[in-house]
């Protein structure tokens, strides 16, 4: 993939793109949750 | 050198007035202890989130573990994932939220204060602020280095004026404008390192002729790998090392779980999350979090395992051979200089003090109130003294300085990794259950504290051979620089210390049949 083939090289780099990915899902979804007067759950 | 170093001098001036004049808006908006300890606890979002990132990336991810990088290969990418997925979406959902809420409620100012405040024990904060005060110098000695190597090679000065004034800088702001200057200069350079690996990942892929082109041409240099490294399980820079090998240990063991778990627990960072008024602050800088370190570590560990093409092709040689004195710390700073464009060295340039200056300004700060506020606090006083926190953070520089200038050159990416596994080692096992349990056991925090903080040193002065042979503690007691051999002198002590730390927490709630409640108001904390 993208001219690595070590396995364990290119899944290392979708899984750096994924967990940025879910950092931004996340901050987006959660954009005004957690408000002092509003707990967020977590 | 290929920059002009009357247009760097003159970017560099500009840059440092800027940065002198958030750090005197910091003075003139701190009014009182909060202000100076945690930034009065009404930080912006993004100010956190490039705040937090710039002092988790220091001169050591870009310079050091790209160095790394460069000479082990991209396997450094696993820190990258451990980075972002630990470093800042654990760190912020799961341990952010909870410490912003206890320590509001505790008016914690510090790491130590926290751990103290949790377990209403005076030993609990001694002894999280001694190892910090122990330790801390080590890593900010490291930090010096790295921005001071780099300012020596770019402006061609003395390093040892280099190291000075890149340390009178610092602590100029950090003890005249506390956490808030510290956290404003962080977010400029924050953005100034953003800006930086950015234009140095897509600048290096135009000269290497494209994302897959360059990929390909690295997998194909395989054959170049040095007998030496190649005889320790090396396999080539785009694929891992032999599983099990010695350079696979040190990899896995000691660059990506070290530091990638280690993270989780500096007292620098942790104080960053009682900055912020609310969870949704939290929730928002984690949208800006994640990409940043992506930019930050990833770039630099591909962009480093890359120097191998180019230096390969324009000179016929790998990175290792291209570092200057053999010091893999070399490497990036080599490679920027030789194949960059001047007005792009420039903004490395900056981009490099940018990230050694926020990193140890909130080194400092950290430092400086463990000594001022935590360790020399009389027990049963409550309020801070300003001033012996400013006079501490100037002992705690000076201390630095001189640890600095009797280290070796090459130490950047290790002491690095030290310091991260002896903070999680010791530290994270306590500072979840003080953060997660609602009637949190001090018995199982000292035996956590106590067992990982030693075994960590044991392991390190003892068995792990690399800084055993260095530090010579084990062939002055036993004659051998390291008492276990192979696999085990090649495991950090992190993948030990850390396991016994978390044992000795289970041990300690199964016995301690009398835990402390951390807080009075116990269903509001608990909700």
């Amino acid at each position: 993939m993208f001219g690595i083939t070590d396995p364990a090289i290119w899944v290392g780099y979708l899984l750096a793109l994924g967990f940025t990915l879910a950092c931004l899902v996340y901050g987006l979804l959660n954009w005004n949750k957690g408000t002092e007067e509003e707990p967020d759950g977590s | 050198m290929a920059v002009d170093t009357g247009l760097f001098v003159a970017v560099t001036l500009v840059y440092l007035a800027v940065t002198i004049a958030l750090g005197y808006l910091g003075y003139r908006q701190t009014k009182g202890d909060d202000d100076y300890m945690v930034a009065g606890r009404k930080v912006n979002p993004v100010v956190l989130a490039l705040s937090y990132g710039a002092t988790f990336i220091s001169t050591s991810a870009i310079v050091g573990f790209g160095g790394v990088a460069a000479q082990l290969g991209m396997g450094m990418i696993w820190l990258t994932v451990l980075n972002i997925g630990l470093g800042i979406f654990i760190a912020f959902v799961i341990f952010g939220k909870r410490t912003r809420s206890i320590g509001s409620k505790l008016h914690a100012v510090t790491f130590p204060d926290l751990m103290g405040k949790c377990y209403q024990s005076s030993f609990m904060r001694y002894a999280a602020g001694i190892v910090i005060v122990i330790a801390m110098p080590l890593y900010t000695a490291a930090i010096l280095i790295g921005g001071a190597q780099f300012i020596t090679s770019t402006l061609q000065i003395p390093y040892t004026t280099a190291l000075i004034a890149f340390a009178a800088v610092v602590t100029l702001y950090v003890v005249l404008g506390g956490l808030i200057a510290v956290m404003y200069t962080d977010a400029l350079q924050g953005g100034i390192m953003l800006v930086g690996m950015t234009v140095l990942l897509a600048l290096t892929y135009v000269q290497l002729g494209g994302i897959i082109e360059a990929h390909t041409a690295l997998a194909a240099m395989s054959d170049l790998v040095p007998g030496t490294l190649a005889a320790g399980g090396m396999t080539g820079w785009a694929s891992m090392p032999a599983f099990g090998s010695p350079i696979w240990l040190t990899l896995v063991t000691t660059l990506v779980l070290g530091v990638g778990i280690g993270v989780l627990a500096q007292p620098q960072l942790v104080v960053r999350f009682m900055t912020v008024k609310d969870s949704r602050s939290l929730n928002r800088a984690v949208l800006v979090g994640g990409p940043f370190i992506l930019m930050m570590t990833g770039v630099a560990f591909t962009v480093g395992a890359l120097t191998n093409v180019y230096f390969y092709r324009t000179g016929g040689e790998i990175a290792l051979a291209a570092a200057t004195d053999g010091n893999i710390d070399t490497i990036i700073p080599n490679f920027i200089n030789a194949s960059m464009p001047d007005l792009f060295v420039v903004i490395f340039m900056l981009t490099l003090l940018a990230a050694a200056m926020s990193t140890l300004s909130s080194l400092l700060h950290a430092m400086g109130t463990s000594l001022g506020f935590d360790v020399l606090r009389r027990t049963g006083s409550q309020g801070a003294s300003m001033k012996r926190i400013q006079a501490a953070t100037v002992v705690m520089i000076v201390v630095s300085v001189v640890l600095a200038f009797v280290m070796p050159g090459s130490i950047i990416a290790r002491a690095t990794a030290m310091f991260m596994g002896l903070c999680a080692s010791a530290f994270l096992p306590a500072y979840a259950h003080a953060v997660y349990s609602s009637r949190p056991s001090l018995l199982a925090a000292k035996l956590s504290l106590v067992a990982g903080a030693a075994a960590w040193f044991v392991w390190t002065a003892f068995v792990h051979v690399k800084e055993s042979a260095a530090l010579g503690l084990s062939n002055l007691l036993f004659g051998v620089p390291a008492v276990l051999s192979a696999p085990w002198q090649d495991v950090d002590p992190l993948v030990i210390a850390l396991p016994l730390s978390m044992g000795a927490l289970l041990v300690g709630c199964a016995l301690d049949r009398h835990r402390v409640h951390a807080d009075q108001d116990e269903p509001a904390r608990a909700a």
